[in-house]
């Protein structure tokens, strides 16, 4: 226990559950300045997801809701939320620890928690190990695709006053900003954009990007988690040959299908499209939506044909083991 | 087991896009695009990625072949360069130097065109050599150098994203050159304007700002509609006429004759979208133009060409960044072997055969007396076969059998030889005629340089052994010249040629295997070994000196439909297939997407002639009859009718006409008077 603010004692409480929360209670309430780090945004641990405990049978959320409020309302006591520590160092008595606080993109001297943020339709609150957590707070770096809308929410419910701070939402608002107040300020960013389009604008957008195809199977080829020989790309009662562009969009709903939930976010296929086709925004997307949604995003498919497609998807071919190049038919 | 990737050059088109071959115990296992290239950037088109799938392929040719009794025969490389040379000397003695033509091949690297531009000089005492540039961009080679002195791409490719218009006129960039519309495209997304003419709704059209569908062949007249409009709102660059260019007025009073209700009529262009072209022409601060066989292929070619230079000239779009008359040459080493002197009037670096400065130089350096009058065209060479002044062909690598117009008028003429050589990698339809066939190394298995469409000299590198007992083609023809007694043909490498090159040509005298090999990208001219490389020409002054207009009178295509031919034919290549076929018919993936040609027919013709999609129909010129399926479009213009020219089956020539551009001697291939009808 070092020497805190104003010259007091001060201690650092690791784990906020239930144990943590009253820990730092007792402590606080004898004097000591604490600190009490918790890796999840919020505090309140395993009792949290319970419905009684034992031996009372009381309700768990009506013991804890109590102690969380008073703790975060606590003046000796400083939530360190969505924090883990890094290092300790010292000795009994004098510790020096290092935290790192990880971004919420959100102000908490501003937050009202009316939730607001969670509720929006791409954000669904989802279930994760165990934890429910809403993913639009909790940001995660694979899933985000930065569409800004948690940050729209906030400003539409609560004004000028707004919690969410995110960079997206920075972004968001770049191109509607005029020329000479741009520089300095990130841009959107295209998986953002695409995603913000109403149905029509990405229509057209889906539309202009794949005509530009020039099927050089390239995409395919560069593909590391590609390891169907042939499918329908290369079936003419899919796609016809020599055709330019390929079907629109078929072709690449049908690629974008086949690489799926293998996709490792590789940019491979987009970096290697001679005509800069931003094929991994299809694959960012697919990330947070099935591809069934996708294929509402990437329109101009009749109902015939997308029932069609799905049932051809469903009966995947075994997936066998890419030949090497010189081994193909073909070549002898 | 043994694996390398070896950096080289692809085979196809003239982008000159670099990959990685990767071979594996000397057998090409893949091709893997270089992130690091310039051109490509790591992207590549179908043709590029399956460059290497014909190498190995069970056809190639493995060891030389002797016609015995109208049959093959294999033979050793000895017994067969004996026969070649015997007879080619014999043929010389008795019907002089002159009874032998040459051609060299878009094909083989600048080290082997050289080798044998100074066989046929040197050995034989012809200058009877040419290819097929003769049939792609001659009026280019011509066009340009009378407008500004110099016949290549005046812009590199990377500029084309840089432009605030472009201007394609008579290209199907998308398909034929993939890698630079993707640049194209880039500029337009950074807010370029794209003006596309052609009479065919090619792929890039989609992306058009502005489309002109003009008649076939109404070329001049579409241009000097769009400048007449560009003079008369008074959007010409004048401190740039004034200053860099001459002739200008007689120019001014010929442009004067094409208003736009008389343009309108001629070339069927709607005026609103003509003078929508010139204005977007006009008012670009950074214009280039693009154009390819549509401009060239044509009896007015030249003049064509001159056109696209007027127009730029007209506007102050040539010696800037991003600006420029483009021509996008359509082989691999096309500039190459133009530039190494595979022509019949130019040494190498287009040094003229009638200079006798030039002609004592090269005197000095190989020893021998050179011939002082200009050779024959390969047009020429088949007219000279049929009146029976050629006696003898050696040719290298190409396939007049399908590439030359008015095929059945070739078949004559190479029936009708004395003694014929091919030198290819495949038995082409050509080779058939042979008496003689050398098998040569395809691009993997031999070193070299190829000169992209700007004039970007890149290493080409071996990646595997020859396949069976073929050899680098200017292993064979230094051998050849050696038993027919040349001197200077005892080449350890390509390397050693490429040295004398550099010493002959002054656009080639910085470039070396060193420089190249280390890393750097030159572009002709490149006069010295400091010399970085010339990226865009005409900077200060012209290579002419000042730029030259041209005064041009539309002219109508030499032969018209008429009553008994009364659709226009017009040829062209398609993305899934590479020319006369021999290397990309062979590539599994490419044959799959396009097994056989058709005829493109616009859909109120077909209905007139009750036409379905798909079915055969006979197509019938003067000159010959191919039976074709039937493609049904919107996309073309109706009286209009599109053959591409790569299937044997089906052969597109055997219709075209042989009417040849006067001073470039480029047949007419985009135009010529057909009939379709059900057989």
């Amino acid at each position: 226990m070092s020497n805190g603010e104003n010259g007091r004692k001060s201690v650092l409480v690791i784990g906020g559950g239930i144990a943590g929360i009253q820990s730092s209670l007792d402590l606080a309430n004898m004097g000591f300045k604490v600190y009490l780090v918790e890796k999840t945004p919020s505090i309140g641990g395993r009792m949290a997801q319970l419905d009684k405990t034992f031996p009372t049978n009381d309700c768990a959320m009506c013991i804890l809701a109590p102690k969380m409020i008073e703790a975060s309302q606590h003046p000796n006591i400083e939530l360190l939320t969505y924090s883990e520590i890094e290092k300790v160092s010292g000795e009994v008595g004098n510790f020096q620890v290092k935290v790192r606080k990880k971004a919420t993109y959100v102000d908490w001297d501003k937050c009202t928690g009316c939730g607001e943020c969670t509720q929006t339709e791409l954000g669904e609150a989802k279930e994760f190990n165990g934890e429910i957590w809403v993913d639009r707070i909790k940001i995660d770096e694979g899933t985000c695709i930065q569409c800004g809308e948690c940050a729209q929410a906030c400003v539409e419910e609560n004004k000028e006053k707004h919690a969410m701070t995110n960079i997206a939402f920075e972004r968001r608002s770049f191109t509607e900003l005029p020329p000479e107040e741009r520089e300095g300020r990130e841009p959107e960013t295209l998986p953002q954009r695409v995603a913000l389009m109403d149905e029509e604008s990405r229509n057209e957008f889906w539309q202009s990007e794949l005509k530009k195809c020039i099927k050089c199977f390239g995409c395919r080829d560069v593909c590391p988690v590609w390891v169907y020989d042939g499918a329908e790309l290369e079936d003419a009662e899919w796609i016809k040959p020599g055709e330019i562009p390929p079907a629109v969009p078929l072709f690449h709903i049908i690629r974008a299908y086949r690489v799926g939930d293998n996709c490792i976010n590789c940019g491979m296929c987009e970096e290697t499209c001679p005509m800069s086709i931003p094929l991994r925004t299809i694959h960012q997307l697919m990330r947070r939506q099935p591809p069934e949604s996708i294929f509402e995003i990437i329109p101009g498919l009749d109902a015939e044909t997308k029932k069609k497609l799905v049932q051809a998807v469903r009966k995947q071919p075994k997936a066998e083991k890419k030949q090497p190049a010189a081994k193909r038919e073909g070549r002898k | 087991m043994n694996s390398d990737f070896v950096l080289t050059v692809c085979p196809f088109c003239g982008c000159g896009c670099q990959f990685y071959l990767q071979s594996m115990d000397n057998e090409i296992a893949g091709v893997v695009p270089c992130k690091t290239d310039e051109i490509s950037e790591g992207r590549l088109c179908i043709k590029g990625r399956n460059a290497a799938d014909f190498v190995n392929h069970p056809d190639r040719l493995k060891s030389p072949l002797v016609k015995r009794d109208g049959k093959f025969e294999p033979a050793s490389w000895d017994e067969a360069l004996d026969i070649v040379s015997k007879r080619l000397s014999q043929i010389k003695q008795i019907h002089g130097p002159d009874s032998v033509g040459v051609l060299s091949s878009a094909k083989c690297t600048n080290e082997e065109n050289f080798v044998l531009m100074k066989f046929a000089r040197a050995v034989i005492g012809t200058n009877n050599v040419d290819h097929c540039a003769r049939l792609c961009h001659a009026s280019t080679v011509l066009g340009l150098v009378k407008s500004f002195g110099s016949g290549a791409m005046t812009n590199s490719v990377p500029e084309v994203e840089g432009a605030d218009c472009i201007f394609a006129i008579g290209t199907n960039t998308i398909e034929q050159h993939p890698l630079i519309s993707s640049r194209v495209l880039r500029a337009k997304e950074k807010g370029a304007k794209l003006i596309v003419a052609d009479p065919r709704r090619t792929p890039l059209v989609e992306f058009a700002d502005v489309y002109l569908q003009h008649k076939p062949g109404t070329d001049v007249c579409l241009l000097n509609g769009i400048m007449n409009l560009i003079l008369s709102w008074d959007l010409a660059d004048k401190d740039f006429i004034a200053q860099r260019t001459e002739e200008f007025e007689e120019f001014k009073n010929k442009i004067k004759e094409y208003p736009p209700g008389k343009v309108c009529q001629v070339t069927g262009v709607e005026q609103a979208a003509l003078e929508n072209a010139a204005r977007t022409y006009g008012e670009a601060k950074k214009a280039s133009i693009l154009y390819a066989m549509g401009i060239t292929q044509h009896t007015t070619g030249t003049d064509n060409v001159e056109s696209c230079a007027n127009l730029a000239m007209l506007t102050g779009n040539v010696g800037r960044e991003s600006t420029g008359v483009n021509p996008l040459r359509g082989q691999n080493n096309v500039q190459g072997a133009c530039d190494v002197g595979g022509l019949p009037n130019v040494y190498s670096g287009y040094q003229s055969v009638t200079d006798e400065a030039a002609r004592a130089k090269f005197e000095k350096a190989w020893g021998v007396k050179l011939p002082e009058n200009v050779g024959l065209t390969v047009t020429e060479m088949t007219d000279a076969a049929l009146t029976g002044s050629l006696k003898a062909m050696y040719i290298m690598g190409e396939n007049p059998m399908l590439s030359d117009p008015d095929i059945n008028h070739v078949k004559k003429a190479l029936s009708s030889l004395d003694f014929m050589v091919v030198q290819d990698i495949f038995l082409s339809e050509t080779a058939q005629f042979a008496h003689v066939i050398l098998p040569a190394c395809s691009f993997a298995e031999k070193e070299g340089t190829f000169t992209a469409t700007d004039r970007r000299v890149q290493r080409v590198r071996k990646a595997i052994e020859p396949i069976g007992d073929s050899k680098p083609d200017w292993l064979i023809v230094g051998e050849l010249g050696q038993k027919m007694g040349g001197k200077g043909f005892d080449y350890k490498s390509a390397q050693d040629i490429m040295k004398e090159i550099a010493q002959l040509t002054p656009s080639y005298a910085g470039i070396s295997y060193d420089r190249l090999d280390s890393g750097e990208v030159l572009a002709w001219p490149c006069p010295s070994k400091g010399h970085k490389g010339t990226k865009f020409l005409h900077k200060d002054a012209f290579t002419r000196g000042k730029g030259k207009f041209f005064a041009i009178e539309y002219k109508e295509p030499a032969e018209l439909p008429d009553k008994e031919y009364p659709f226009i034919l017009t040829t062209g290549r398609l993305m899934f297939q590479f020319h006369t076929g021999t290397m990309t018919r062979r590539i599994p993936i490419l044959e799959r997407e396009l097994p056989t040609g058709f005829v493109e027919l616009n859909t109120e013709d077909a209905k007139k002639l009750s036409i379905a999609q798909g079915e055969k129909v006979k197509v019938k010129s003067r000159r010959g009859e191919i039976e074709i399926k039937a493609f049904v479009t919107d996309g073309i213009l109706p009286g209009v009718v599109f053959i591409p020219f790569h299937f044997a089956e089906c052969p597109a020539n055997e219709l075209t006409s042989s009417n040849l551009d006067p001073e470039a001697k480029i047949p007419e291939f985009k135009v010529c008077a057909v009939k379709v009808y059900k057989g």
